[in-house]
C-alpha cells in the first residue's frame, strides 16, 4: 500500500529534475559554485531513467564502489562477492532511510531543493512546500520502518569480514567517530519531526558538501586520488570534533498530540538560522560517513545498529502497550461514551423506557363508564387545556381505552405532550404508539410526529430512521434502493440524511410533475432540511404544506421555528402569532415566542412568555415542564437577575406569584 | 474566571458566555445537558493572526468550559475563530463546516455535530 503511493509521489519530483536541473545549476552558481557536481555525479542519462529512489541510491553506492575499486587491485575477484553482500545490506539500509532524510542521496532531493529555492524566492509557496515535504517524510518514515526491520534480520547472518574489502584508503579514526553521528541523525530523521525541521533548511547543506563531491567527481587520475584523500581526511577531521554537539536525537513522544505539536514547532523553527548550520554539520557527517567503514568498526557499527533497531522495536512495543492501555481506558470505545448518556438501539433510536404516568390523576375513575378518549378529543378540538387533555388520555390508556388499532390514544397523548412542551413524555408515548401501530399491522401513525420529536432533541439518526419507516409505510409502492435501507442501520447520520433527502425529493418532484402535492411529504422534507440547518429550504417546505393546510397551527409553529433558528426571530414571531391565533393554548408556540424574544435580546418579554406558558400548565395539572423553567432561568440570567434565576430552578418550582410580584405581567 | 478570554479572538465572548451559562446551571440542567451531549470537546481555534488557543467544553463529566487542553477529549475540533462564531450564530452547521474543510476533527467525529447544539443557547422547537 504505502510503497505504491510513495513511488508515485516520488516520481513526480524526479521527472521534474530534468527541467529543474538548469535552475539548480543557475541558482547554485549564484550562491556557491558547488551544486553542479552533485548533479553531474549522476549522469544525465540516469536522471532520465525511471526514478525509483532506490535505484538512484544504488547507483550512487555503486559509483562509490567503483571509486574505491580504483584504489584496489584491479580484478581482485574476492572483493566482489563480498561487496555485493555489503551492497545488499546498504541497499536495504538506504532504501528505507535515504530518500526521506538525506538530500542528495536520491534524485528526489535536488528537485525538492530546487523547489525550495523557488519557494524562497516566492515566499508564499514556502508553506505549501513544507506541507508536501512533511507528507513525503511521513511516507519515508513508513518505508524506513520497514527497511529497518528487514535490515535487522539480515544483519544476523552477516559476518564482519565481509566488510573488509571496503576499507582501503580511508582514514580510520575520524571515520570511526563519525559513525555514531551517522546512525543517530538517521534514526532521528526517520521520525517525521526531525525531518520537518531539517527540511526547511536544506539549501545551505546542499552546498556544504560540495567540496568533497567536487573532488570525487573528478578523481580519476592518480594525482587526483591523492588530492581527494588528503582533502577528505582534512574535512573528515575538521568535522570530527563537532560531532558531540550535532549528534543528538530528537526526543519523540509517542502520543499523537505531542508529535503533531512537535511537527508544528519543527516547521516553525525551520526558519531559524541556527538550525540551518546545525543541519549542515549533520549533513556533512552523513556525507563523510557514507564511505564504507573499517573492519573492526563494522562490528561496532552493526552492534550499534541492531541496538538502535532494538530500541526502536522496544518503542514499537511500548506503542502497542500504550494503544492497549488507551483502548482499555475507553478510547474508541463508543459504548462507554454512552454509558452515562442515552442508550440507542441499532438504528439510533434512543431507549427511553416506559411512559411514566402522572400520579394522582383525577380522571382515573374505574367506576366511570364515559369515554375519556372521546372527551379528550373534544377538549382538544375546543381549544382546551393541553395538560388536561393529556391527563384524560393517560387515564384512558390506564383504563385500557387504546382507541383505533391500539395505538390511537398513545399517539394522541404523545402529540399532546409535545405540544405542551414536554418532549420527553411525548417521545415515550409516541414510541409506544408507533410500536403498537406496527404490531397492529398498520404502521405509519405517529411516525412523523416522533421523527419531529427526535429532531428537536437532536437524535438525528433516530429521526432519519423514523422518517424512513414513515415513508415506507406511506408510500409502499415507491421503490427504495436496497442500499438506502441498509444504510439506515449502518451508516452515519450524514450519509443517511443525504440518501433520505434524495429519496423524498425524488418523490416530491414526481408528485409535482403530476400536479399533486402531499403536505405530509413536504413536512417530512422540511424536517430533513431543518435537521441539516438548511432553514430556508425548510421554510419553503412548510410554506408549501401550509398552502394545503392553512389552518394547521402545528405547521405555523414549524415555519416559525425554521425562521427563528435561521436567524430571523422577528419574522418568526409573525408565524408564531398565526399559530397562537389558531390555538391560544399551544404551549410550544408560546415557548418559541419566548426563545425568539431571548434571541432578540428582549429578555423581560421572554421571561413573561415563559411564565405565561408555565401558568397555563400549572392551572390545570399543577405539574410544569422542566424545559420551560430552564429557559426561564436563562432569561433571568441574561437580565442579570440571579436572585430570580435561583427561584426559577425546576426543582424549586416556586410559586409563579413571586414573579408576578416582581413586575412580570403574564 | 475572566482569564478564559483571549484577546484577539472573537470567540472569546462566546466561550465566556458559555462559561457563565454553565456555571449558573443547576445540577438538574447540567445533568440534562450532559445526558444529551455526553462528550468532551477540545476546540483548537486559530484567528486571523494565526494565533491558536485551545478551549475545552466538558459536557460529559463536569459540565464546564475552560481554557487549555482536555485530559481526555472525545473529539478535537480544529477550526478558525470566524467559523466558531458562525457555528454559534447558526450561520453554519457542523456538517457543512466539515464538508467544506472549515472544520477538522480528530476523534469521534459524529460528536462534533453536537457542537452547535452546545454552542447555541435557546433553540426553537418544531
Amino acid at each position: 500500500m504505502a510503497p505504491v503511493v510513495s513511488r508515485e509521489s516520488q516520481e513526480a519530483p524526479d521527472v521534474r529534475v530534468l527541467s529543474e536541473r538548469k535552475e539548480i545549476e543557475a541558482k547554485g552558481e549564484e550562491q556557491e559554485q558547488g551544486v553542479v557536481p552533485i548533479q553531474s555525479l549522476i549522469s544525465g542519462s540516469e536522471c532520465a531513467a525511471p526514478s525509483n529512489p532506490l535505484s538512484q541510491v544504488l547507483k550512487h553506492t555503486e559509483g562509490d564502489r567503483s571509486l574505491q575499486q580504483l584504489h584496489q587491485l584491479p580484478g581482485s575477484s574476492s572483493s566482489i562477492p563480498a561487496n555485493e553482500q555489503d551492497l545488499a545490506l546498504a541497499r536495504q539500509f538506504f532504501e528505507g532511510s535515504s530518500h526521506g532524510l538525506v538530500p542528495g542521496f536520491s534524485m528526489q532531493h535536488p528537485a525538492d531543493l530546487a523547489r525550495m529555492s523557488e519557494a524562497n524566492a516566492r515566499s508564499g509557496m514556502g508553506q505549501a512546500w513544507a506541507m508536501e515535504q512533511q507528507q513525503q517524510q511521513m511516507r519515508a518514515f513508513e518505508d524506513s520502518a520497514k527497511a529497518a526491520w528487514a535490515t535487522e534480520f539480515s544483519n544476523a547472518p552477516q559476518t564482519n569480514s565481509s566488510a573488509a574489502p571496503l576499507q582501503q584508503g580511508i582514514p580510520s579514526r575520524p571515520e570511526y567517530q563519525q559513525r555514531p553521528s551517522y546512525m543517530q541523525p538517521m534514526y532521528g530523521n526517520s521520525m517525521p519531526v526531525g525531518l520537518g525541521m531539517y527540511g526547511m533548511n536544506s539549501p545551505p547543506m546542499q552546498y556544504g558538501l560540495n567540496p568533497n563531491m567536487n573532488v570525487s567527481d573528478q578523481g580519476k587520475g592518480k594525482a587526483r586520488e591523492v588530492d581527494f584523500e588528503a582533502a577528505f581526511a582534512q574535512i573528515a577531521e575538521s568535522f570530527g570534533p563537532k560531532e558531540a554537539q550535532t549528534s543528538r536525537i530528537e526526543e519523540v513522544d509517542d502520543t499523537v498530540a505531542s508529535l503533531e505539536e512537535a511537527l508544528k514547532n519543527a516547521t516553525l523553527n525551520g526558519e531559524n538560522e541556527e538550525l540551518g548550520t546545525d543541519f549542515q554539520k549533520v549533513w556533512d557527517h552523513l556525507q563523510n560517513s557514507e564511505l564504507p567503514p573499517p573492519k573492526e568498526d563494522m562490528a561496532k557499527w552493526e552492534a550499534e545498529f541492531s541496538q538502535l533497531m532494538n530500541a526502536q522495536r522496544d518503542e514499537l512495543e511500548d506503542y502497542g502497550a500504550n494503544m492497549q492501555k488507551a483502548w482499555e481506558g475507553g478510547l474508541g470505545n463508543f459504548e462507554d461514551t454512552f454509558d452515562q448518556g442515552m442508550k440507542f438501539d441499532g438504528e439510533g433510536i434512543p431507549l427511553l423506557g416506559d411512559y411514566t404516568f402522572e400520579p394522582n390523576n383525577k380522571y382515573l375513575d374505574p367506576s366511570s363508564s364515559r369515554s375519556l378518549l372521546g372527551e379528550a378529543k373534544a377538549l382538544l378540538e375546543n381549544n382546551g387545556s393541553l395538560s388536561e387533555a393529556a391527563l384524560m388520555l393517560e387515564a384512558a390508556i390506564q383504563q385500557g381505552e387504546l382507541g383505533e388499532g391500539g395505538y390511537e390514544t398513545w399517539v394522541l397523548l404523545g402529540e399532546t405532550r409535545n405540544m405542551d412542551e414536554r418532549e420527553d413524555a411525548g417521545m415515550r408515548a409516541l414510541l409506544q404508539g408507533v410500536r403498537k401501530a406496527e404490531e397492529n399491522g398498520t404502521p405509519g401513525a405517529g411516525m412523523l410526529s416522533l421523527a419531529i420529536s427526535f429532531t428537536n432533541e437532536s437524535y438525528d439518526r433516530a429521526s432519519h430512521t423514523m422518517l424512513m419507516r414513515w415513508f415506507r409505510a406511506r408510500y409502499p409502492d415507491v421503490q427504495i434502493p436496497e442500499e438506502t435501507i441498509r444504510a439506515i442501520s449502518t451508516n452515519s447520520s450524514w450519509d443517511t440524511h443525504g440518501r433520505i433527502t434524495e429519496l423524498f425529493l425524488d418523490l416530491a418532484r414526481t408528485q409535482h410533475g403530476k400536479d399533486q402535492m402531499d403536505p405530509e411529504l413536504q413536512i417530512a422534507l422540511g424536517v430533513l432540511f431543518y435537521t441539516n440547518a438548511e432553514y430556508e429550504r425548510a421554510q419553503d417546505c412548510f410554506v408549501a404544506a401550509l398552502n394545503a393546510r392553512p389552518k394547521d397551527y402545528l405547521l405555523w409553529n414549524r415555519l416559525g421555528s425554521s425562521l427563528s433558528n435561521g436567524n430571523k426571530p422577528e419574522e418568526a414571531l409573525g408565524a408564531y402569532r398565526e399559530a397562537l391565533q389558531l390555538r391560544p393554548t399551544y404551549t410550544r408556540a408560546i415557548y418559541n415566542v419566548g426563545v425568539a424574544c431571548l434571541n432578540i435580546g428582549a429578555d423581560h418579554e421572554a421571561a413573561e412568555h415563559f411564565l405565561s406558558a408555565l401558568s397555563l400548565q400549572e392551572s390545570t395539572s399543577g405539574d410544569t415542564s422542566d424545559q420551560l423553567w430552564f429557559t426561564l432561568r436563562r432569561a433571568f440570567l441574561s437580565m442579570k437577575r440571579n436572585d430570580l434565576a435561583d427561584l426559577a430552578k425546576p426543582e424549586a418550582k416556586s410559586s409563579l406569584d413571586i414573579f408576578r410580584r416582581e413586575g412580570f405581567d403574564f | 474566571m475572566s482569564d478564559i478570554k483571549v484577546p484577539g479572538f472573537k470567540a472569546s465572548e462566546l466561550i465566556a458566555g458559555l462559561e457563565t451559562a454553565f456555571s449558573k446551571y443547576t445540577d438538574a440542567e447540567k445533568q440534562s445537558q450532559i445526558k444529551k451531549t455526553n462528550g468532551i470537546f477540545e476546540l483548537q481555534v486559530t484567528n486571523d493572526a494565526k494565533e491558536t488557543v485551545t478551549w475545552t467544553i466538558d459536557m460529559k463529566k463536569t459540565g464546564t468550559v475552560y481554557k487549555g487542553k482536555a485530559p481526555k477529549a472525545d473529539v478535537t475540533i480544529i477550526l478558525a475563530d470566524d467559523t466558531l462564531v458562525d457555528l454559534a450564530d447558526g450561520k453554519l452547521n457542523g456538517q457543512k463546516a466539515f464538508m467544506t474543510g472549515k472544520l477538522k476533527t480528530k476523534g469521534n467525529m459524529m460528536l462534533a455535530t453536537k457542537l452547535d447544539t452546545v454552542l447555541k443557547g435557546a433553540k426553537a422547537k418544531l
